[in-house]
């Protein structure tokens, strides 16, 4: 028979319950995926950076404002990748072979497990975003002013893009559905959303369209921290953002409570 | 050597619980519907602590629904889950708090090292570093998984990942332990062991609550059994309690040639079971010699190849109460 212990006499709340159950999440979350490290990682980079230099490869001479746009737009794709789009994938997988049960059933409150999610997303998304500013920087020569606004935007954004995927993940109970979803949200982000290209160059209906979706939003927040000049319609953003993130996260912590 | 877990993070907020509280594990009328298929019908048990619960049936009772109940992943339809002054079904944050559980599934540790999930586990559950590595090397030890111990996930067989998700329920054990099958894809050898520590963990003082389709291994470990069949309990007692039924029974089981239709049975033979080629049915000692007979009949037929009488075991009782064999794969209807 091994050591004796006691079981547990108590029932923990409070911040440092919290405080323990955060650490102990983000070190959980960040060692699941300690095998596709290395390669998410390069994903992420080579996905930013090969947008960045793929384009000019459709263009001989590309304006400087079209390398601005692309080169303020690619590091939202950069930010939001980890948690709208491998996110509800991981949980995806947890539902197929099952581990999902035993991941609800850790004793960790829902709204705690959230933060220790996003904080993996920061970590998963922050570092390439840079990585793409610097090599758009480096091939285009584009004039970039990273203010401090950057910071609110890349929480916001991140924020925004993570709790709608969780919300996805754990809204959605069958894997293929949340693959199929995600799948369409990268089709949608770089093909129909005003992230990469003007909105103006999108048919007025599309524009509308976008403007109750968060993408559009996340680049004008993000590219009003990495540009000079006036941003029409920033706050407005920042309150839209702020929106989708608190439905979202609602949702999430909804389904991840629901008992059917 | 005692080391005290319940005292770890003394946050704000604590909710500390009287040594002397009655901790035992209540089931109240639980009843659990999806649609026109009850799931949990009236079920009502009690686990005291240090007692070891063996929940027995074949798929589909109703045993992982009463399960998911209690970890607060369903909503009963109707009655009472508590563990001590506990409501568990009104605050399932407190559940998870006090309950520590492996499920049937495999544990999600593809990406972890042996030691390092079962140490993470006893860290979620709020244990201290040094306590928990102290507890995950003595249960490895125990175990015998140490050559393992730094291996990934994703490297270690079923049966060791089996161990490793036992010792993750264990590290820091909650009140109540439900382990869902436990033994599945173990050595003959590792299971001894394993039945030891879930022996230690009642003697540590938690209520154990044991799923299990292995009649065999529960009758000899389990201190109390429940056997659920279609959503009901139909027993509940102690392994003796539910053989005495059957003690003035024997056990005549018949292997059948294969390729061999089911025989008639005789009108002596009790309720009988045929999974693959092996028909099982229970008849009265008077009746010794006649179904010695009637099987050596069936050899010389050529219907079966060889046959077995003995005494009953706990399975038996099983197969009367549900119909099934214990770790059936495909069953057939039951006969008369």
């Amino acid at each position: 028979m091994t050591m004796a212990v006691v079981p547990s006499s108590t029932v923990e709340h409070g911040p440092a319950r919290a405080w323990h159950s955060f650490r102990s999440m983000l070190y959980w979350h960040l060692a699941s995926l300690r095998i596709w490290m290395m390669t998410l990682a390069a994903v992420q980079v080579l996905s930013g950076v090969g947008f960045v230099l793929g384009i000019s490869l459709f263009f001989k001479h590309i304006p400087t404002s079209a390398a601005l746009f692309v080169s303020t737009g690619v590091p939202v794709i950069n930010l939001v990748m980890v948690g709208l789009i491998l996110g509800p994938q991981l949980v995806a997988d947890q539902r197929s072979n099952g581990s999902y049960e035993y991941l609800r059933s850790m004793p960790v409150s829902r709204s705690v497990n959230a933060a220790a999610w996003y904080t993996v997303c920061l970590i998963g998304g922050v570092p390439p975003m840079f990585v793409s500013l610097v090599v758009a920087w480096l091939r285009y020569n584009v004039p970039l002013h990273l203010s401090a606004m950057i910071i609110p935007a890349i929480v916001l954004t991140s924020f925004a893009a993570t709790m709608l995927g969780y919300a996805l993940a754990h809204a959605i109970s069958q894997p293929m559905a949340t693959r199929l979803i995600t799948q369409m949200l990268v089709f949608v982000i770089f093909g129909y959303a005003p992230v990469l290209f003007p909105m103006r160059q999108m048919p007025r209906w599309l524009g509308t369209v976008n403007w109750w979706f968060p993408f559009r939003h996340m680049a004008t927040v993000t590219r009003a921290a990495l540009t000079s000049g006036p941003s029409p319609g920033l706050v407005t953003s920042y309150i839209v953002l702020g929106a989708w993130s608190v439905l979202c996260a609602g949702l999430a912590l909804r389904a991840l409570g629901r008992r059917p | 050597m005692t080391s005290r877990l319940d005292h770890l993070n003394p946050a704000t907020g604590q909710q500390a619980v009287a040594g002397g509280d009655d901790w035992s594990f209540r089931v109240e009328g639980l009843t659990k519907r999806f649609g026109n298929l009850v799931a949990n019908d009236d079920i009502t048990l009690r686990v005291e602590p240090g007692e070891v619960y063996g929940l027995l049936g074949p798929n589909g009772a109703g045993k992982s629904t009463l399960v998911k109940q209690t970890i607060g992943l369903m909503m009963p339809t109707a009655g009472r889950i508590t563990l001590g002054r506990f409501d568990l079904v009104a605050d399932p944050d407190t559940a998870r708090q006090l309950c520590s559980y492996l499920p049937q599934a495999q544990m999600p540790i593809e990406a972890f090292r042996a030691r390092e999930a079962i140490e993470l586990a006893g860290r979620v559950r709020g244990g201290r570093r040094t306590e928990v590595r102290a507890r995950t090397d003595a249960l490895i030890e125990a175990l015998d998984i140490g050559e393992w111990r730094n291996e990934i996930g994703q490297k270690l067989s079923g049966g060791v990942k089996r161990l490793v998700g036992f010792c993750m329920a264990a590290v820091c054990p909650g009140r109540l332990v439900i382990l869902d099958e436990p033994t599945n894809d173990v050595d003959p050898l590792r299971r001894r062991l394993l039945w030891k520590e879930i022996r230690a963990l009642g003697a540590m003082g938690c209520s154990v609550l044991l799923v299990t389709h292995n009649v065999l291994e529960a009758e000899k470990s389990v201190d109390h059994l429940a056997v659920m069949a279609a959503g009901k309990l139909v027993a509940e007692g102690t392994p003796s309690s539910l053989k005495s039924t059957d003690r003035s029974q024997l056990r005549l089981q018949v292997m059948l040639a294969p390729g061999q239709e089911t025989p008639v049975l005789p009108s002596w033979a009790g309720v009988s079971t045929r999974v693959g080629h092996n028909l099982v049915t229970t008849i009265a000692e008077d009746d010794a010699a006649t179904g010695i007979a009637w099987a050596a009949s069936l050899i010389d037929a050529g219907t079966a190849e060889e046959y077995a009488l003995s005494a009953t075991t706990l399975e038996d009782a099983y197969i009367r109460l549900t119909s099934h064999l214990s770790n059936e794969d495909d069953d057939e209807a039951p006969r008369r």
